[in-house]
């Protein structure tokens, strides 16, 4: 399972006054896991287009662990986005795999489960209660889209920009914490 | 230095938690120059803090979660790190930003724009959700309405059937007696012909050309009296028994063969009459 940086080298931010070393604002990293490449290119590309200030740089894995030959380069990632085919029950037992190669402390909000092809009720594979037991288990929000509908792709593509803002911590006050521990109050209504 | 264009920089990584900082645009007054230094000091500062506490984190092993106790664990974990954020949020008291009145002039404008953004967000969404929201009691009042209508109709239909049911009943009941009736009287037809069948083969008439015989012989007697099958005498007693039950007699004439009175009588199916030896009767089986 290879890692495939996806870069988008978008507005730079203004340089400083002053020469020297000085902070630049290191891109938002987000890591899509799925078994299904071109759903998360077509998200990822969603995610690029959408009017942002802040510099991302996507990373696409079919599924954890990463390759370890790399480890000493990764960057550190703020934002795992589990994609999950409702028509596919591999992608399903792919994720639960991956799951357990993530560290314990990126399930402090900064995980999150994208379930897409909820637009076919007719084709699910996978019951929702499986789906349910992972939000509960991990504590993770689960976000259901349907990536067939331009639409759905580019509200998932803003939802999902959102959180990464947040768990990357440019939203002052609000926390990755903090904020799943809402996202979790308001889906259980 | 004047000028020179700065774009909004904010810096709120959690691990620090130190209140956000925005560089402005600005005029190109030197209370202004002084005032960037100063920011741009405080940054560097908190850069270098952030730097620290960076190197601290990636220096801590990675410990994925384990199946069995994923959730327990998790949870313990999520509770440890709301405590510390909280008791931070607690410690915390709202610092300055800076004493330089055209920095907070522009950050105040600025919050107030976002706010007022935000603020217009919320009420257009809550304008469109309650659109929706009575458009959906609309629907559900139509289909409460329709259901309604569904009902009575039911209702309707059940009080028609139950009348039919009971007129049905009755019909039903008289249907059922006709067939039993009809099934009985078939069966008893069956067992007359039966019966008749049985007498004809092993009780017949006497032979026929014994009277021809005497009538050849003695022209001038009286034709003897036609012999009447052992199976039509039980038909008269029966028929005489039943008819006319206070008088179940019937008198022995020469049409009944002598010989069959008397094996009925000996079998005990027919009776004689207690005082007048030429009647008999059929038994009364049935009583």
């Amino acid at each position: 399972a290879a890692s495939r940086p996806y870069a988008n080298e978008g507005p730079a931010p203004g340089g400083r006054a002053r020469g020297g070393a000085g902070p630049e604002r290191a891109p938002c990293r987000p890591q899509l896991v799925g078994a299904d490449g071109s759903a998360q290119q077509r998200l990822a590309e969603a995610v690029l287009r959408e009017p942002k200030e802040f510099k991302i740089s996507i990373h696409l894995a079919a599924s954890l662990p990463l390759p370890a030959e790399r480890d000493h380069l990764r960057p550190r990632i703020d934002l795992i986005v589990f994609i999950i085919d409702i028509k596919s029950k591999y992608s399903l037992k792919n994720v639960e795999a991956s799951l357990a190669h993530v560290d314990a402390s990126f399930f402090l909000g900064k995980v999150c489960f994208l379930v897409t092809g909820v637009g076919r009720v007719n084709n699910c594979s996978i019951e929702m209660n499986a789906i349910w037991k992972l939000r509960d288990t991990y504590c993770s929000p689960v976000l259901l889209c349907e990536l067939e509908s331009e639409k759905i792709q580019a509200t998932t593509a803003q939802r999902l920009l959102q959180m990464l803002q947040i768990c990357a911590g440019h939203v002052p006050g609000v926390s990755a914490l903090t904020f799943g521990s809402l996202m979790r109050s308001s889906a259980d209504d | 230095m004047a000028g020179i264009k700065m774009q909004s920089y904010s810096t709120g990584d959690e691990t620090a938690e130190e209140p956000p900082i925005s560089e402005t645009e600005e005029s190109t007054a030197s209370g202004a120059v002084d005032a960037r230094e100063e920011l741009l000091n405080e940054c560097e500062s908190i850069w270098s803090q952030m730097e620290e506490c960076q190197s601290k984190i990636t220096l801590k092993r990675a410990e994925p979660l384990t199946e069995s106790d994923a959730e327990i664990s998790l949870l313990m974990m999520r509770m440890k790190a709301l405590t510390v954020e909280f008791s931070q949020w607690q410690i915390r008291s709202p610092e300055l930003i800076s004493t330089n009145p055209e920095v907070l002039l522009t950050l105040g404008k600025e919050e107030l724009w976002k706010v007022k953004e935000d603020l217009e967000k919320v009420l257009l969404t809550a304008q469109l959700r309650n659109k929706k929201i009575k458009e959906d009691f609309h629907r559900e009042e139509q289909w409460h309405d329709e259901q309604k209508k569904i009902l009575n109709a039911l209702k309707e239909t059940e009080k028609k059937m139950e009348e039919d049911i009971e007129s049905h009943c009755q019909r039903r009941a008289f249907h059922k007696l006709k067939d039993e009736f009809f099934k009985v009287k078939a069966y008893k037809e069956e067992l007359l012909n039966a019966l008749g069948a049985f007498l004809e083969e092993h009780f017949p008439l006497p032979e026929k050309d014994v009277t021809a015989k005497k009538k050849k012989i003695k022209n001038s007697e009286e034709p003897a009296t036609q012999l009447i099958a052992l199976h039509e005498i039980l038909e008269n007693l029966i028929n005489t028994l039943f008819t006319t039950p206070h008088e179940p007699y019937i008198t022995v004439d020469d049409s009944l063969w002598p010989p069959y009175v008397e094996l009925l009588l000996r079998c005990g199916v027919a009776l004689r009459h207690p005082e007048d030896p030429n009647r008999i009767r059929l038994e009364a089986f049935h009583q």
